[in-house]
């Protein structure tokens, strides 16, 4: 599902490199917490798996498509297809309803409007429901729900249309312990009924039991 | 485009305070531009207009420009004059379907008086081919009978039957503010008004018209521009002397066949009893609008300013509500959206401010003129209407619309930046 090699990564402007030597496999249908402190790379690695950015040296290839050798545009394209994000807090366009935000990816691409089975609506509905959202919300504005909810709208984006792909980072960071479980008990039963594949990022440890595996990333 | 614009709207609208401002800019400067144009197209037309159906303007040798000012638009001095006799002969011409001979010379509280003859009404054509109409009376046809334009009739409350009296001599613009710069007044013999006619937007509306054997009358016992001290002809006596004019300003001339104009101008030139010549007014009338154009191209460019600081301003603000747009840029990459579509969508709202501001901008135009359209039609002789939503305006919309596009290609390239180098994870 993914494969890294050798991996490095140095942010523009910075001396010292944030990614060095890395390699790790993840399989189809894992669940894998990847943990580490603060500042020691995981959201950026998160940023080179989905292809916003290109590594300095070394191979990340997802679902056997190296991802160097894509464009810029197919890059975009092929994240847009196959990968679902969340992240730790203000997920969501304040702009848009809680549905439209939940079919955002469905308006970048086609491919998951078209694995939704015909109405991304009736989906956006139905995960929206699986987590636990009550359907009056569908229509409120974004800015309107707590950051519990928001989070779990963010998860049913990430969702929709079946990406290959759940890349999360710290997305129960901003809950209590008991909504964090119960949040990720959630998360990973819709992951697994879409069949994807779940990469975690925590830096807290006592989540990592949940997880098939763990891979901790120290700090360059 | 179809995913970007429902964003770009529902983002702008989110933000409506902060834009609403821009757009009330953006409408400010569209008004400006496009009610520029419009006045410069309606006095272009006008101008045009004002010497609809005449063929040549004949007159004293001299300059054409000089000619046509004097003849068409009443202004300045004739440093000349043609021979009576001169026109009769032309008058006579096969070739000559129509002749109107002006004299000119005295004035009215600013206004010229044009001494003619009833031919004027019959043959002058304004605009389309219109010929003159009257909105009460009719032509002069004694002594002593003023038509005046609609213009004067409107701004000096005149009706049929009032008196009214001639200075002697043209009135140049300083002393319009000087009243007793005027002439002598030729009190002994006022006019009595037989006719006014329909507004024409040319300068027929600013004219006096009255017989050339009135402009006779009043000067029988004139020389040199004064009265002659103890010599009074009172008016009922003026019929017993002869009352033909002895000189003329010009004769507007109308052909039966259009095409024999240049023929007929090098005829005019060669003419054996006085230097004449016949210029073509609709050729100098160019000539002279592209003297006023250069005023005109000015405020053009004012206007134009004013626009492109509206769109500056505009860009001004999307740049300053990027930083807190990166949460949202970086949301939009995360689902598949690449920097292109960041472009696109912060032109997008451009492009959509820039259209609010034209289409509120032409609302004000329309509205100030369904508003002001009659008082600017009789006031200043202009049709505003002339040109609205001509493929000219069109094409002058088009650009203003390009012009906001192109300029929020600025915040659209800085905004794409922004979220290259965020990726992901904005870090604030
Ligand atoms: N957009 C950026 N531009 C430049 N440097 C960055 C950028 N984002 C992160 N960095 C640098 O990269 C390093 C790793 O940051 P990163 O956000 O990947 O850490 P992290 O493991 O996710 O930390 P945390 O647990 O706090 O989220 C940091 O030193 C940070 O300064
Ligand atoms: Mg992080």
């Amino acid at each position: 599902m993914i494969r890294i090699r050798d991996l490095c990564f140095t942010w523009p402007g910075s001396q010292t490199p944030c990614l060095s030597q890395l390699a790790f496999d993840v399989s189809r249908g894992e669940r894998l917490f990847l943990h580490g402190e603060s500042g020691a790379g995981k959201s950026t690695l998160l940023n080179l798996i989905g292809g916003v950015m290109l590594p300095e040296r070394g191979e990340i290839d997802v679902l056997g498509q190296s991802l160097s050798q894509l464009s810029a545009r197919a890059r975009d394209r092929f994240r847009g297809d196959h990968a679902g994000f969340i992240f730790q807090q203000f997920n969501l366009i304040p702009y848009l309803s809680v549905l439209d935000n939940v079919l955002l990816p469905c308006r970048f691409s086609t491919e998951r409007a078209r694995r939704t089975g015909g109405s991304p609506t009736a989906e956006a509905r139905r995960l929206l429901a699986a987590l636990d959202m009550d359907p009056q919300l569908a229509h409120h504005p974004a800015t309107s729900l707590s950051v519990g909810q928001q989070q779990r709208v963010s998860a049913a984006r990430a969702l929709i249309g079946r990406p290959e792909l759940i890349l999360a980072d710290e997305p129960t960071s901003a809950l209590d312990p008991q909504r964090q479980a119960v949040f990720i008990e959630l998360l990973m039963s819709e992951v697994a009924a879409s069949g994807g594949t779940l990469v975690f990022v925590s830096h807290d440890q006592r989540l990592a039991h949940l997880f098939d595996r763990c891979i901790e990333l120290l700090a360059p | 485009m179809k995913t970007l614009l429902p964003l770009a709207l529902a983002s702008a609208w989110n933000r409506r305070l902060s834009l609403a401002l821009t757009v009330f800019s953006i409408t400010l400067a569209v008004t400006l531009l496009i009610a520029v144009t419009r006045v410069r197209d309606a006095a272009q037309t006008g101008f045009a207009q004002a010497v609809a159906g005449v063929d040549l303007v004949v007159g004293p040798r001299g300059s054409p420009m000089q000619l046509l000012l004097h003849a068409v638009f009443h202004l300045g001095d004739a440093t000349h004059t043609m021979r009576w006799q001169s026109y009769r002969t032309l008058a006579t011409d096969p070739q000559v379907a129509w002749s109107i001979p002006l004299a000119l010379g005295d004035s009215h509280r600013g206004f010229p008086v044009l001494g003619t003859t009833p031919e004027y009404f019959r043959h002058l054509r304004y605009g389309q081919q219109h010929p003159l109409g009257f909105s009460s009376g009719q032509p002069f046809s004694g002594l002593f009978e003023a038509v005046v334009g609609a213009e004067i009739a409107a701004r000096l409350g005149y009706r049929l039957g009032e008196l009214i009296t001639l200075h002697h001599g043209t009135v140049h613009l300083d002393e319009l503010q000087d009243k007793h710069r005027y002439g002598a007044e030729h009190t002994d013999k006022p006019f009595r008004i037989v006719g006014i006619l329909s507004p024409t937007a040319t300068p027929v509306d600013r004219t006096i018209h009255v017989s050339l054997a009135s402009l006779e009358a009043i000067h029988l016992n004139w020389q040199g521009g004064l009265p002659l001290p103890g010599l009074d002809i009172p008016p009922q006596l003026a019929t017993k002397f002869d009352l033909t004019p002895k000189t003329l300003d010009a004769v507007l001339i109308g052909l039966h066949q259009r095409t024999d104009v240049l023929r007929a101008q090098r005829q005019i030139a060669n003419f054996t009893g006085e230097p004449l010549m016949a210029i073509l007014p609709s050729l100098i009338m160019d000539e002279l609008w592209q003297l006023v154009g250069s005023v005109e191209r000015s405020l053009h460019g004012l206007a134009w300013l004013v626009v492109g600081v509206g769109l500056a301003g505009m860009a001004a603000v999307i740049i300053a509500g990027l930083g807190e747009r990166r949460r949202e840029l970086a949301i939009l990459r995360s689902v598949g959206a690449g920097p292109w579509h960041i472009v696109a969508l912060v032109m997008l709202e451009g492009g959509t401010l820039t259209a609010a501001g034209l289409l509120t901008g032409l609302g004000f135009v329309e509205g100030a003129g369904y508003l002001f359209a009659p008082w600017v039609n009789a006031r200043l002789s202009l049709d505003l209407a002339t040109n609205a939503f001509s493929a000219d305006e069109l094409r002058l919309i088009a650009g203003i619309l390009a012009t906001g596009l192109l300029t929020s290609l600025l915040p659209g390239w800085r905004a794409s930046r922004m979220s290259l180098a965020d990726g992901l994870i904005p870090r604030l």
